[in-house]
């Protein structure tokens, strides 16, 4: 049927193929369990998905244990395995099961990582929300300014961005630090990133944060605790699209009061509803 | 080192996003191919080539396979007697048509419901058209593979050739006179090995229909289409990640923003990745910052169509000609939709 599908496998190599298989399947079985159970799944996808994945880690545990016991039978009646049926193969026999392996140990041995401020810079941090994702949720007015986490304060200026109305509220927010080449030297971006469906599509926000000394204190992609005020600011860019404007515009900006350095979290996405 | 390490992680989080929708639609495909009879799905079907290419595209909602299952579904239909109109849109719309399709294609784009409307929409739209494009040849016979279109001749021939498998003994009686290869020894009578395709060994009705033995059959289809498409995604979620991490933005964000060139460079991606359906939603994500939504859309529509892996397996079907004619039509179809989109949506 296919050029490929010729390539008779040697008799020894029929025999590893089932075994290759179950080793794919309990490969990703282990791979899936194990980012559920140590929390790396929040590095990855969007909590709405958790149950999902751990699920689905379950059955491939349980198919591959019957496959294994399927198998082991087959073995024990030599000669009477001529069960296998012949798919119409898209890969020569044994390369599909050997990339789901070679996948699967990659994905248990080498964690994932936490993105970081150069991907910030190049996936274009702002502070508004991006126009494709969905919509601003409503938010209950009985958060107080403190209260409200990076991620609550960018969904508040996106549902009503007139700085003036934000003026001299408290804040207290994490994020870590980018340093945006188009804002002036005592400013730092406090950043999070935002996940809707899977890291593929995380989002970078930011709240532009005035410090009273320069910014090199707080070197790219530290984690802050920010507690301060807000304030409006004129700036020559605009904070929303992270670009030049030709005339000075006011924005809003956060002034620090005491800044503190901090562990980076467990969970340092935020998410969108 | 770390934009290697960045790549990883994206291609990490595409496939575990990804593998419970691939494991969910290998699962169901397997699960339905063992216990829906298509001898009276295909008979309650209509005749009239519209009609037909409406209800064949529509099956697809019955059946959620992705392209690659598909191809073995359809040409089982053609063989069994079902309208071309019917067959070819089963084959273009039921890798879009279906349950987990739509759900992957929602979860994905859960900020803009619109896409998986116009994914629909624009699927529907394109294999109804083309299914009534091809009504127009009645006899499938010349579009088909030579082989495949023997096999046609001699079932015709059969006076009694039934468009329901209870009937096939009439067929296994005349089986000695004529040619080809056969096996013997599965069940009570030879099989012709054209017919070997997986689901058509499982769906013979003459295996001892214990449940323990489907449930045997029912675990090889899932592991060897798991195996398959697994692969397949690796190799899509590696191609999406490095796109995306290695490419300098500035070249992404100017072929992205054009209206034609977007949609021209989303449709080859899609050609080329040859990504399943179930799980190409993901794919398309992540260029949903910097491409156009209408290119979105032709990404997520002619992909399960056409792409490279499903033209491999459609050529264990159709003629090499046909194959042109479908992708030709495709293709244009699903560009004026996408640029209809951009434009008047």
């Amino acid at each position: 049927m296919n050029v490929l599908s010729k390539l008779k496998p040697s008799p020894k190599l029929k025999f590893l193929l089932p075994g290759l298989d179950i080793l794919a399947i309990l490969a990703w079985g282990a791979l899936l369990f194990k980012s559920w159970v140590t929390g790396q799944l929040k590095l990855l996808i969007h909590p709405n998905y958790f149950l999902l994945v751990f699920v689905t880690s379950i059955f491939l545990i349980i198919l591959g244990g019957v496959k294994t016991w399927l198998w082991i039978q087959s073995l024990r009646q030599k000669g009477n395995n001529g069960e296998t049926v012949q798919h119409i193969s898209i890969f020569p026999p044994g390369w599909g099961s050997c990339l789901l392996i070679i996948a699967a140990i990659a994905g248990l041995t080498i964690p994932p990582t936490i993105f970081d401020s150069q991907v910030a810079l190049q996936r274009g941090v702002s502070d508004s929300l991006p126009i494709t994702q969905r919509e601003t949720q409503s938010f209950s007015v009985n958060i107080k300014p403190e209260e409200r986490s990076l991620i609550d304060w960018i969904r508040t200026l996106n549902a009503y961005p007139e700085p003036d109305a934000y003026q001299g509220q408290k804040a207290n927010v994490t994020g870590f630090v980018v340093h945006s080449p188009l804002l002036p030297d005592d400013y730092i971006l406090l950043t999070r990133f935002i996940i809707s469906c899977c890291a593929v599509d995380a989002y970078p926000v930011g709240l532009p944060v005035k410090l009273e000394r320069d910014r090199s204190n707080y070197p790219p992609d530290t984690w802050l605790r920010i507690e301060g005020e807000m304030m409006t600011e004129t700036l020559a860019i605009d904070t929303q699209t992270m670009q030049e404007t030709p005339t000075q515009k006011r924005q809003l900006v956060l002034s620090a009061n005491s800044i503190t350095t901090i562990p980076t979290p467990d969970d340092p996405y935020g998410y969108s509803n | 080192m770390t934009q290697l390490h960045n790549a990883f992680t994206l291609f990490l989080s595409l496939l575990v996003e990804a593998f419970p929708f691939l494991l969910l639609g290998v699962s169901l495909s397997s699960a339905l191919l063992l216990f829906i009879d298509e001898g009276k799905l295909i008979a309650s079907l209509p005749k009239n080539p519209l009609l037909g290419a409406i209800a064949g595209s529509c099956i697809g909602f019955l059946f959620p396979v992705c392209e690659c299952g598909n191809v073995p579904v359809a040409r089982r239909f053609l063989m069994q007697g079902l309208p071309n109109s019917a067959a070819i849109g089963f084959l273009l719309a039921a890798p879009t048509i279906n349950p987990i399709v739509i759900w992957s294609t929602w979860v994905a784009f859960r900020g803009q419901p619109e896409i998986v409307f116009y994914r629909i929409l624009f699927s529907l739209i394109i294999a109804i058209t083309i299914g009534c494009i091809f009504s127009v040849q009645k006899d499938p016979r010349p579009m088909l593979q030579p082989l495949l279109a023997q096999r046609i001749t001699q079932l015709s021939r059969q006076p009694r050739f039934a468009r329901s498998r209870k009937q096939e003994p009439n067929l296994k009686e005349s089986m000695l006179l004529q040619s080809g290869t056969f096996l013997l020894g599965t069940g009570n009578g030879p099989m012709r090995l054209d017919e070997m395709s997986a689901a058509t060994l499982t769906l013979t009705r003459d295996q001892p229909s214990v449940m323990g033995r489907r449930l045997k059959l029912f675990i090889e289809n899932v592991t060897q289409e798991l195996r398959e498409l697994g692969g397949m995604l690796i190799l899509g979620s590696a191609i999406a990640a490095c796109l995306q991490v290695f490419v300098p933005r500035e070249i992404v964000l100017s072929l992205g923003q054009g209206t034609i060139s977007s949609i021209l460079a989303m449709m080859l991606l899609a050609a080329i990745v040859s990504i399943c359906s179930t799980v190409d939603a993901f794919f398309a994500l992540s260029f949903a910052s910097t491409f156009t939504t209408s290119s979105l859309l032709g990404f997520l529509v002619f992909g399960p169509m056409i792409d490279i892996k499903a033209i491999g397996l459609m050529l264990s079907i159709f003629q090499p000609r046909m194959i042109v004619y479908l992708f030709a039509l495709a293709a244009q179809l699903t560009f004026i939709l996408a640029l209809f989109h951009s434009y008047f949506l």
